[in-house]
């Protein structure tokens, strides 16, 4: 079964089921190793929706098929009926990497308009205003400095305006807090639910942290390692807006407990 | 405090002098020979009598070297950001520079002139020709180390191969391509002086090297040296400048006291 990525003709959007990210039985093997057993996933707009796993579970992988960056071994993506090469070539992805890969000869207002100033013939017709975003994470004053003048976290917090900037329908996050201390980490997902809360995006967000999962989540796919695979989907239905104060509710702990069990059968079962 | 002790500024004209005092010593105590080792005095005397002729060569071998360097530069990008993209090819590649790096350019001088004819025209090749393998290898290695994350950043949002060399690779060639730069300027410097010698020119400070050599002319011989060690200075304060300002976003240029 080697049918790839096969475009949806365009008569079938309306019929309202080929929106939003879908991966079908996607699987990758690397050489001869089976890096993820074939996966079905989905992905609507104004859902966020976290891949859960341990390193070397392919949930890395399966974000950068989706973006385009590698391709599937067998199984179908289609980002709303479209290939993914496509959907890049449209900008349709905001992708936020796990090192900021801020560009060091740019200043910090440079870098956060990068993807903008790149294809720029696949703009929407607005873009959103990349001062106005600096301000909201906190960078304002920062705007004129150049990478190395800014700790971690500030690094991460323009690597995610920049991804913001795109208005992109989705927003493809892979591990962008695994490099931080605790501390900035908590901030930085308290950041990331409220710049993506009023919003009709769609994001995919790849973590190995339980509290991001639960916090961030409408929904969370729990992988299992080599090969990978999907050993469960757990719904998220806290309020929102997410809020500080509610990774004190027993409700939050109650899912966190769920995942982990779900993190560990996966493990013993491999 | 002690302020006076970190500062570079004094202590490298203090060093100077200092320099200059020993030469003068040296040379006037042992009685050397002028053609060996002129004193500075009579450098700068030398240089006074006829500030014009030194003037004019510096001129002449700035010129040449400016240009000879900027030729190579545009070959060696051109050429590197291919062998960049192409990794057979920089395989290939590597016999042709691994040659022009060892062989000695004393050697094939004269059929380059017989190639190329007298003057300029070999002049400036022999610049370029032995300046390229550096800016080469710089061009390769710096766009090579374009950092992968941005790669795929770029490749997220389907960037052009222009956007991705001009807005990434060439970007991080700029650090390895200013230190080739630095040693660059002064292997150019001596291909020139050389080639000017050489290539039967009528004028650069090669060339009025050579005549007092020939002529037996001490000291306009070591004043022709002085002034092209100065050239040599001005280069790579020139490159050092440019570094400073270009880089200003670079680990390399950071200001360490905090």
């Amino acid at each position: 079964m080697h049918h790839y990525s096969q475009p949806v003709q365009s008569g079938d959007v309306s019929s309202g089921n080929v929106h939003g990210i879908r991966a079908t039985g996607v699987s990758k093997r690397f050489n001869s190793v089976d890096a993820l057993s074939p996966v079905d996933i989905t992905i609507a707009r104004g859902e966020v929706v976290t891949l859960l796993g341990p390193s070397g579970c392919g949930k890395t992988t399966l974000l950068r098929m989706i973006a385009g960056l590698e391709r599937p071994t067998s199984g179908t993506i289609t980002i709303d009926g479209d290939s993914p090469e496509s959907a890049s070539r449209r900008k349709r992805f905001g992708l936020v990497p796990q090192s900021p890969a801020l560009l060091p000869w740019r200043t910090v207002e440079a870098n956060a308009r990068l993807l903008q100033d790149i294809n720029v013939g696949a703009n929407p017709s607005s873009l959103p205003d990349v001062v106005e975003l600096l301000d909201r994470v906190g960078l304002a004053d920062f705007r004129d400095a150049y990478p190395h003048e800014l700790s971690g976290g500030m690094q991460q917090r323009v690597g995610l305006v920049r991804a913001f900037a795109l208005d992109a329908p989705y927003l493809l996050m892979d591990e962008p807090f695994a490099a931080l201390d605790e501390i900035t980490r908590a901030d930085m997902r308290h950041l990331l639910a409220t710049l993506s809360e009023p919003t009709n995006t769609g994001v995919l967000f790849v973590t190995h942290s339980l509290a991001e999962a639960v916090y961030l989540s409408d929904r969370v796919v729990v992988l299992s390692s080599r090969p990978g695979g999907v050993v469960g989907t757990v719904a998220v239905d806290l309020a929102r807006p997410r809020v500080p104060q509610l990774e004190d509710d027993p409700a939050f702990f109650a899912i966190e407990t769920t995942l982990r069990r779900l993190l560990y059968s996966g493990a013993s079962a491999s | 405090m002690n302020r006076w002790r970190d500062s570079a500024a004094l202590w490298a004209t203090i060093g100077t002098i200092a320099l200059l005092a020993i030469w003068e010593a040296f040379v006037r105590i042992r009685n050397v020979r002028k053609f060996v080792l002129l004193p500075p005095s009579e450098i700068a005397s030398t240089f006074l009598e006829t500030p014009g002729f030194y003037i004019d060569n510096i001129w002449v071998t700035a010129r040449h070297l400016v240009i000879g360097l900027a030729i190579a530069l545009i070959v060696s990008l051109t050429f590197g950001a291919l062998l960049a993209a192409v990794r057979p090819l920089e395989h290939a590649s590597q016999p042709l520079l691994v040659l022009i790096l060892v062989t000695p350019w004393v050697a094939y001088i004269s059929s380059i002139v017989l190639w190329l004819g007298r003057g300029t025209p070999s002049i400036l090749f022999l610049v370029s020709f032995v300046t390229v393998p550096a800016f080469v290898y710089a061009t390769v290695g710096g766009m090579r180390g374009a950092d992968p994350a941005a790669r795929e950043l770029f490749a997220s949002i389907d960037a052009s191969r222009w956007e991705v060399l001009w807005r990434l690779r060439l970007p991080s060639a700029l650090p390895s391509l200013f230190t080739a730069a630095r040693f660059n300027v002064g292997l150019g410097l001596a291909a020139a002086y050389f080639a000017e010698g050489a290539a039967l020119s009528t004028d650069g400070l090669g060339e009025a090297g050579r005549r007092a050599v020939a002529f037996n002319e001490g000291s306009i011989l070591w004043t022709t040296i002085l002034c092209t060690a100065a050239l040599g200075i001005l280069g790579q304060v020139a490159v050092l400048m440019l570094e400073r300002w270009l880089l200003r976003w670079h680990a390399s240029q950071r200001r360490t006291t905090r």
